[in-house]
């Protein structure tokens, strides 16, 4: 806050957010855990990135990698994280501190366990604008009511006086959001803000962050494991797979024309809107794989029909599709010769089942 | 409120079945009662005497409590005829010593607690980590003769600033602060010491849980500075365990008392204590029971109540029932 | 709560095994090293005190030396005492009364408490209800205070002729007193720990299983819960060895431990106040006692972080 205050940059010119070959490697009794292995992207002031993948595919490390939030213990990180053109990473506590709130925030995941149970509502919604923009008591106050109006929480000053326990789940992810949107920030990310939440309140979650987004010209990264979610709220998509990212397109681009075998099993196990979401979508066959001896060549390859003796020797690099904001990394991908090809073997296979059972039955 | 009543009846029972115990226990190996409290060698007029004014020393034993306890209740904490001192005068003598000694242990304690407890928590694995784990390590290690006997040795007796063995004196705060500090920093030190490390390490494994905890990282992501995130945040969902042991250590403590009242002074009821063991003073050795485990007892119950203050949830909770 | 193997198939490390890794660093095995060899030496000593030639009686005088004339050095280790005694034979011997005295009641106090957590533990109710205030009670009483009153009213009662059910007492060394006053003592903390162990070991699968197919109160206690508990008995008997020898200690600065041989406590309380000119006859007791203490704590903390229960309210 004094003489090496930082100068993020915010003219049209930078970038907001600019991620290059992150890595950040978990060091345990086990080995190494890739966690995130080398994952690039930028982010325009903004815009909304989905983050999509299987559960423990590395969205969380990567967005609080990004955010600067992992304990430095048995941590090592490397790559480059640029903000508004300030290189984040390795930046000391005391500056991140200056960007924490005020330039990126954070919407977890539990809205539960990431409020804290033992203060007010009020007071964790006040604490940062004390904190950062230097208000007084009845300033913060007002503020603070002001944003529990804006994310749609009835009786605002009532709520402000509560404590966590005392809101249903859908006002709690509410609450964390007038948190985040406290004092402004450029960046918000939102990691899978919806995924304890009950069915009906999901979307209503989602439109209110798309809505603050509009609002405020505010970038979101989303993550989830929930391509459906992505599809309505998002500029753009990334799809991780073991700590890589394994596609990229916009997102009308994506849907339209996905090239990657694993995007295409994840958007088959889009879950029921019946089921509780929370419930693990084990729809994609197999295991997720070990992340301190991730398998050679491309990782999806032990779970993938399509693969072939390449996939399990060569390491598929990041390719550009017909667009040049479209890349995969997939030898044989959806739509190639080779694709089609195993795409009949199939399907041969599952009409002489079907057969089969038909005679049987 | 029902919570707190059927708490309050459980450490009824437990009071009645302690004290009991100890009433009991001084009337081992006694076959005259009467004459353990009319001073032993006394002649027949004295006890008769005694036995005028506590007629009920040949019932049996719960016949004996039910007497005693009333009194008790009713404020007649009897009379020692060894000191020739109603024991209510004795205890309006000697308690304040001792309650100082728990007191500055007390808060001894906690300051070495806190900072160290929440610091190394913070900075796990660091050298202060390690540091403090390893002499706290060796606090809990020492029992409070053997610390009392350092101090003897490499303060008490190397300076001038602290009275000598058993040299303490009884001197009130509000009569001469600095005189009270001189007399009491010793012995309220030979007992922090211990409990301060015995703290530390309890607090510590607690922060090192919640500092893991979501809402951490949140207050963390807002960017707060540490020192709120760990003084405020942190530290406040990380005291149960802390407080639960205050209580439980605190009759610890004022037994523990007894040494270092014995080492260094101020005679407080330790010392009193001691003679009342040596000559089986019943009264006084009961009544200083009943007051220490009452002392327990209450603090336990005062646990109870901090619980809902310190955590809303539990609060809600037991206003449901 | 039992350790989880290492080598499960799941990527994520969960935060239990981390913490386990984390702390597993913090006390090195120089620790258990270091108490296994005091220990062992100690134990030894104290053992074959009588035969050893460097230990001298704990009760003759030095030669030519009636009070503390000889400080540290080549011939007395620890120097002499008021009384003109080997400060280091009066400290082995201190050890063999102090040891001996910690380790029996802890053994009473283990086969009695656990056994009594157990029952609590396994069949809650109202055997739970009763077993609970008995030891909420025994926890309750100022143990410092009760022992050496209870110690001081066994000698009367050895003195007494007294007789319960035909049997004197004369028997009662203050030896045997302070070794049942602390079995005593040491009954309530054990079975607040194997309760606890108990109520949560019953939970588990296997033992539900096995209750449900039939299989007896006695079998399932001895087969399933038993074997589980006795892993945390040893943590809790090697902390209270630790916490019985301070409270030897404290006994014995008191008056109330025994005289003869001589334990640390009594010898620290003997000769406290010739610190200035003597420094010896005290220090030592107190580097014994300390020592011992730490070694005991030492491995018991170790087996408790090795079986994974918390550092309990003892
Ligand atoms: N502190 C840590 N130490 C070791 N490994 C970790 C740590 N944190 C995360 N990991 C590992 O990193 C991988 C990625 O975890 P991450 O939480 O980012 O997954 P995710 O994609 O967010 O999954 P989910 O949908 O379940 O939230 C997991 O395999 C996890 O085991
Ligand atoms: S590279 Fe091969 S294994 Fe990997 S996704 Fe493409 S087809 Fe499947
Ligand atoms: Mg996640």
């Amino acid at each position: 806050m004094s003489a090496d205050r930082l100068s993020v940059r915010h003219d049209d010119g930078e970038p907001l957010l600019q991620v290059a070959e992150l890595r950040t490697h978990f060091r345990t009794p086990r080995g190494m855990v890739r966690a995130v292995d080398g994952v690039t992207f930028t982010l325009e002031r903004g815009k909304a990135l989905g983050v999509v993948g299987e559960s423990g595919s590395g969205k969380t490390v990567l967005a609080r990698t990004v955010m600067g939030l992992l304990p430095k213990r048995n941590v090592n990180t490397s790559g480059s994280v640029r903000f508004g053109g300030v290189e984040m990473l390795g930046l000391p506590q005391r500056q991140m501190r200056e960007l924490w709130g005020t330039e990126m925030a954070m919407v977890f995941q539990d809205p539960m366990s990431s409020l804290n149970p033992l203060m007010k509502v009020g007071k964790q919604i006040t604490e940062p604008l004390r904190f950062h923009m230097g208000m007084g008591k009845s300033d913060s106050i007002a503020t603070a009511e002001r944003l529990l109006r804006d994310v749609r929480i009835p009786e605002p000053r009532r709520r402000l006086n509560q404590y966590p326990h005392e809101l249903s789940g859908g006002m709690r992810q509410r609450v964390m959001i007038a948190i985040a949107l406290a004092c402004g920030p450029n960046l918000l990310f939102a990691d899978e803000p919806t995924t304890a939440l009950d069915v009906t309140v999901q979307s209503q979650i989602l439109d209110l962050i798309a809505e603050q987004r509009r609002d405020r010209n505010m970038a979101v990264i989303l993550v989830t494991h929930d391509l459906g979610v992505v599809a309505n709220y998002t500029d753009e998509i990334a799809v991780m797979y073991a700590g890589r990212l394994v596609e990229k397109a916009p997102t009308r681009t994506l849907f339209s024309n996905m090239k990657m075998p694993y995007t295409k099993a994840l958007l088959r196990s889009i879950p029921k809107l019946n089921l509780p979401s929370h419930t693990r979508l084990d729809t994609i066959p197999g295991r997720p794989p070990d992340l301190v001896h991730p398998p050679r060549g491309c990782r999806f390859a032990p779970r993938c029909a399509n693969a072939r003796d390449r996939c399990t020797e060569e390491e598929p690099p990041l390719l550009a599709a017909d667009s040049d904001d479209h890349t995969y990394a997939c030898w044989y991908p959806v739509g190639s010769p080779e694709y089609r090809e195993r795409e009949e073997q199939l399907k041969r296979l599952d009409d002489r089942r079907v057969l089969a059972a038909e005679e049987a039955g | 409120m029902r919570y707190l009543l059927q708490r309050f009846v459980q450490f009824l029972i437990v009071f009645v079945v302690v004290t009991f115990i100890v009433l009991a226990a001084t009337r081992i190996g006694s076959s005259d009662p009467l004459r353990d409290l009319a001073g032993g060698q006394v002649n027949q007029e004295r006890l008769e005497e005694v036995a005028a004014d506590y007629p009920y020393l040949d019932k049996p034993l719960v016949i004996q409590y039910g007497y005693w306890m009333t009194d008790i209740v009713t404020g007649d904490w009897g009379y020692s005829y060894y000191q020739s001192q109603s024991v209510m005068d004795m205890f309006k003598q000697r308690a304040p010593a001792t309650f100082f000694i728990v007191f500055w242990a007390l808060v001894i304690g906690l300051l070495i607690a806190l900072p160290v407890g929440i610091y190394s928590a913070y900075r796990r694995d660091r050298i202060f980590d390690k540091a403090t784990s390893l002499s706290t390590f060796a606090t809990i290690s020492m029992p409070s003769l053997v610390v009392a006997v350092l101090l003897l040795y490499a303060v008490a007796a190397r300076t001038d600033l602290f009275p000598t063995v058993g040299g303490s004196n009884y001197v009130a705060p509000w009569d001469n602060p600095y005189e009270h500090f001189k007399n009491f920093f010793l012995p309220a030190l030979t007992l922090g010491v211990g409990i301060g490390g015995v703290w530390s390490r309890l607090l510590r494994a607690d922060m090192v849980l919640t500092l893991q905890s979501d809402f951490v990282t949140l207050a963390k992501a807002k960017g707060i500075s540490p020192m709120r995130i760990l003084w405020v945040h942190a530290l406040r969902a990380s005291v149960l365990s802390l407080i639960t042991s205050v209580a439980l250590q605190l009759g610890a403590l004022i037994s523990g008392s007894i040494i270092a009242e014995q080492f260094f002074g101020p005679r407080g009821l330790g010392d009193r204590l001691v003679f009342a063991i040596q000559q089986n003073d019943l009264l006084t050795l009961q009544a200083i029971a009943v007051v220490i485990v009452a002392v327990v007892v209450v603090a336990n119950l005062a646990v109870d109540l901090l619980y809902a203050v310190v955590d809303p949830r539990i609060r809600a909770a037991r206003a449901l029932t | 709560m039992t350790t989880t193997s290492m080598d499960t198939m799941t990527a994520m490390p969960d935060a239990a095994s981390d913490e386990r890794v984390a702390t597993k660093r913090r006390l090195p095995k120089l620790g258990v090293t270091f108490g296994v060899l005091w220990l062992g030496t100690l134990i030894f000593l104290a053992v074959f005190a009588d035969f050893m030639p460097f230990i001298r009686g704990y009760g003759q005088s030095l030669d030519g030396a009636t009070n503390t004339r000889f400080g540290p050095g080549i011939d007395f280790w620890f120097g002499s005492d008021t009384l003109g005694r080997d400060v280091f034979a009066r400290c082995i011997y201190g050890a063999r009364t102090s040891l001996t005295i910690a380790s029996a009641s802890i053994l009473v106090g283990t086969v009695v408490g656990g056994t009594l957590g157990m029952v609590a533990g396994y069949f809650k109710g109202w055997v739970d209800r009763v077993i609970s205030i008995f030891t909420d009670s025994l926890l309750a009483l100022p143990a410092i205070i009760i022992a050496s009153l209870l110690v001081g009213r066994f000698d009367v009662l050895a003195d007494s002729d007294i007789k319960f059910l035909g049997f004197g007492f004369g028997w009662m060394s203050r030896t045997w007193s302070v070794t049942i006053v602390f079995s005593l003592l040491s009954i309530a903390p054990v079975a607040r720990i194997v309760r606890a162990q108990t109520l949560s070991l019953s939970q588990r699968e296997y033992v539900l299983a096995a209750r449900s197919l039939g299989a007896s109160t006695r079998r399932v206690l001895w087969r399933e819960i038993v074997p589980n508990v006795i892993p945390a008995l040893t943590a809790v008997i090697f902390t209270g060895i630790a916490i019985l020898l301070a409270a030897e200690g404290g006994l014995a600065f008191l008056g109330y431990s025994v005289p003869r041989p001589p334990s640390w406590g009594s010898m620290i309380a003997d000769d406290r106040d010739k610190i200035e000119e003597a420094w010896w006859t005290s220090i030592f007791p107190c580097f014994m006692l300390f020592f011992t203490v730490l070694a005991f704590n030492l491995i018991g903390d170790r087996l408790a972080r090795r079986f994974d229960i918390r550092e309990a309210a003892l």
